[in-house]
């Protein structure tokens, strides 16, 4: 799910920076910060849409550099148990498959993939239907559920399910 | 108060009461206002509270929450619990007034209109809860309820949603399907034990497969055994409920519009009446439609034709008048004309208790003495087309703001708007013989309505 957060950051700035294009050098490195991070509390940042407010400066003793506290507003994408999903098929193996949906990364096993979709291995391993008709391979497009996350201070991964109502392939590239 | 006109029951009502009374008594049979250390005696045993009050509801459209609880003998905190559980399960509307003496009338009208009950007529004037049974949502609500229930059990028979388990046949590690990004080798895609490098293997927890039998598997069997048993049971228990849900998924569900739009669809019907001779028989026998048809009905007519001009609107509104009776027929099959006789019967009483009953006699005069059918007729016909004008009109200035209206009326309507300006000195006695000569005076009547707002129903009631 996305969000529209505000969030705070101290930023250290070096004194080379400092003239009249402090603001823009202040904020241009705050995107190269933090824009692609992840933190397990507010997910992955995926864009940062305005400054609220950039604070004081505060020089650090001996070394010149200066902390601003900033604080900013972004786009956060947070993915939760229950969400549905639209992922790109990164990788098949007999386990299962892996896919992407933006920065995360979701698991999907064997056991959560419809019985009638038989493991092929080859060049290509992929997921196919005893008639052929549905194929999960590499670059596929899928939908799917999550029905776990690991939050870890710095990374969330998931696991999901294709095996539902309306879960599965929802574009295939390769056969188009 | 408890019985409410036959239409309501007989007609479209009757599978959705059905409905609502067996879902009462599947889902709320065993609610209780009482916590569980309360419940000591059998005497303080108020179960199947929920499904009484359900039970009044259906017999109702909407009802002040205050006469609900007198009528059912309950403590109004008591119901009051009960109706907020139903509006949290979303079986009910509920709206909140703070009432005047004007509300007080108009729910009075309302009620005398829809039932052949009265609405208590000393209430203080603060703030009151009105409720009505959402048959809508309630079907919905329901379905859903059923299809969660069911796919709950289903998935955890099927292990679905479950993380997949990894172990290691080396050093036994145990892994699930989270730390795939970690387990996951390059040299050849499968999975890698992290402390000795062997390749993991699916720990098998599909229970149908399962081959080894400790005490951990005779648990897990014991208890998809219970879940086999608890989705058969609910199959077996839900299936009249089910059944009721499939008989009314394809019919016109009942709806009573928000509080106030029905309050004003029941006032306009009940003076509708009051106009009509009631005691015409062409009238009991005539196609149009008993006194409560239009809360079962008009929804759909402004829906229909929300787009169009004045004119197409009362026009289309009239055609589909016309063809409602048989649409409404078809619902209540057991529906006899006698009944249907009766049930004009009490309209009329309801539009002489509505407050109208002085008007109706003024009407008697000018109409119900001639002797020929065809004036009657005629006067009829042309009243009904003015009168359903009258009825769209004024529901859409119910929500539509007034200024508007002015903007956009024709010249023949500032006419009306004239005759508005003059509105306090107008007797509605003096507007009757008007009325049976032409349409004027119903816009009138109309602006009246829209214009007149506070003083619109004490008018009426001295009239
Ligand atoms: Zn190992």
């Amino acid at each position: 799910m996305f969000f529209h957060i505000v969030l705070e950051r101290n930023m250290q700035l070096h004194p080379r920076f400092f003239g009249r294009n402090l603001r823009e050098n202040l904020v241009s490195k705050l995107m190269k910060d933090v824009e692609g991070t992840c933190s397990g509390r507010h997910g992955f940042v995926v864009a940062i849409t305005g400054i609220e407010s950039i604070g004081k400066g505060l020089i650090r003793d001996g070394t010149g550099f200066v902390t601003f506290p900033v604080k900013y507003q972004c786009v956060v994408f947070r993915p939760f148990k229950g969400e549905i999903l639209e992922a790109v098929v990164t990788l098949v193996n007999k386990m299962g498959f892996f896919a992407e949906a933006g920065p995360v990364q979701i698991f999907v096993s064997k056991h959560l993939i419809p019985d009638d979709m038989e493991f092929q291995a080859g060049d290509m391993p992929n997921y196919t239907t005893s008639d052929g008709s549905v194929k999960i391979q590499k670059e596929c497009e899928v939908r799917l559920k999550i029905i776990g996350t690991r939050v870890d201070a710095t990374e969330i991964f998931c696991v999901g399910t294709i095996k539902d109502d309306f879960l599965g392939v929802i574009n295939d590239p390769a056969a188009a | 108060m408890e019985k409410s006109s036959p239409v309501q029951k007989t007609v479209v009502l009757q599978p959705f009461v059905k409905l609502v009374r067996l879902v009462a008594r599947a889902f709320y049979d065993d609610y209780t206002t009482k916590s569980d250390n309360q419940q000591k005696s059998a005497k303080s045993d108020n179960r199947g509270i929920a499904a009484v009050v359900l039970d009044a509801l259906t017999r109702r459209q909407w009802v002040r929450e205050e006469d609900l609880a007198k009528d059912l003998q309950l403590h109004a905190k008591q119901l009051r619990k009960i109706i907020r559980l139903f509006e949290e399960q979303k079986l009910i509307m509920r709206d909140h007034r703070k009432e005047t003496a004007k509300g007080v009338k108009m729910y009075s009208a309302a009620v005398a209109a829809t039932t052949d009950g009265r609405a208590e007529d000393k209430v203080k004037l603060h703030t009151h809860s009105y409720c009505c049974l959402d048959y809508a949502q309630i079907s919905d609500v329901v379905r859903c309820k059923l299809h969660r229930m069911k796919k709950k059990l289903k998935d955890e028979l099927e292990d679905k949603n479950t993380v997949q388990e990894y172990g290691c046949p080396n050093c036994q590690r145990k892994y699930n399907a989270l730390d795939a990004l970690r387990l996951i080798s390059m040299e050849d895609d499968s999975f890698h034990c992290e402390n000795c490098n062997s390749e993991l293997v699916v720990e098998c927890n599909k229970l149908t497969s399962e081959e080894v039998v400790d005490g951990d598997d005779n648990g897990r069997r014991r208890r998809r055994e219970k879940l086999k048993d608890m989705l058969q049971r609910l199959e077996a228990q839900m299936k009249p409920l089910m059944d009721q849900l499939d008989r009314v998924k394809d019919l016109p569900i009942p709806e009573f519009g928000s509080f106030l739009a029905w309050e004003a669809r029941a006032a306009m019907a009940a003076r509708a009446n009051g106009d009509l001779n009631p005691n015409d028989p062409l009238r009991s026998q005539g196609g149009y439609g008993s006194t409560p048809m239009p809360f079962l009905g008009e929804t759909k007519v402004e829906v229909n034709l929300g787009d169009g001009n004045e004119d197409v609107k009362s026009k289309g509104g009239d055609s589909s008048l016309k063809v409602l009776p048989p649409w409404m027929i078809k619902q209540g099959m057991n529906l006899t004309e006698e009944q249907r006789g009766e049930m004009r019967q009490v309209a009329k009483v309801d539009g002489g208790s509505g407050g109208a009953a002085k008007l109706s006699d003024d009407k008697k005069s000018v109409i119900g003495n001639g002797d020929e059918k065809d004036l009657k007729d005629e006067y009829l016909k042309a009243y009904y087309a003015e009168l359903l004008k009258q009825q769209e009109l004024a529901a859409r200035l119910n929500q539509q703001e007034y200024e508007i209206q002015l903007a956009t009326t024709s010249p023949g309507r500032q006419v009306a708007k004239k005759a508005k300006r003059e509105e306090e000195d107008v007797e509605w006695e003096e507007e009757a013989p008007v009325a049976a000569n032409g349409n004027y005076k119903v816009d009138l009547n109309v602006e009246a309505e829209a214009s007149g707002g506070e003083e619109d129903d004490i008018d009426w009631e001295e009239g």
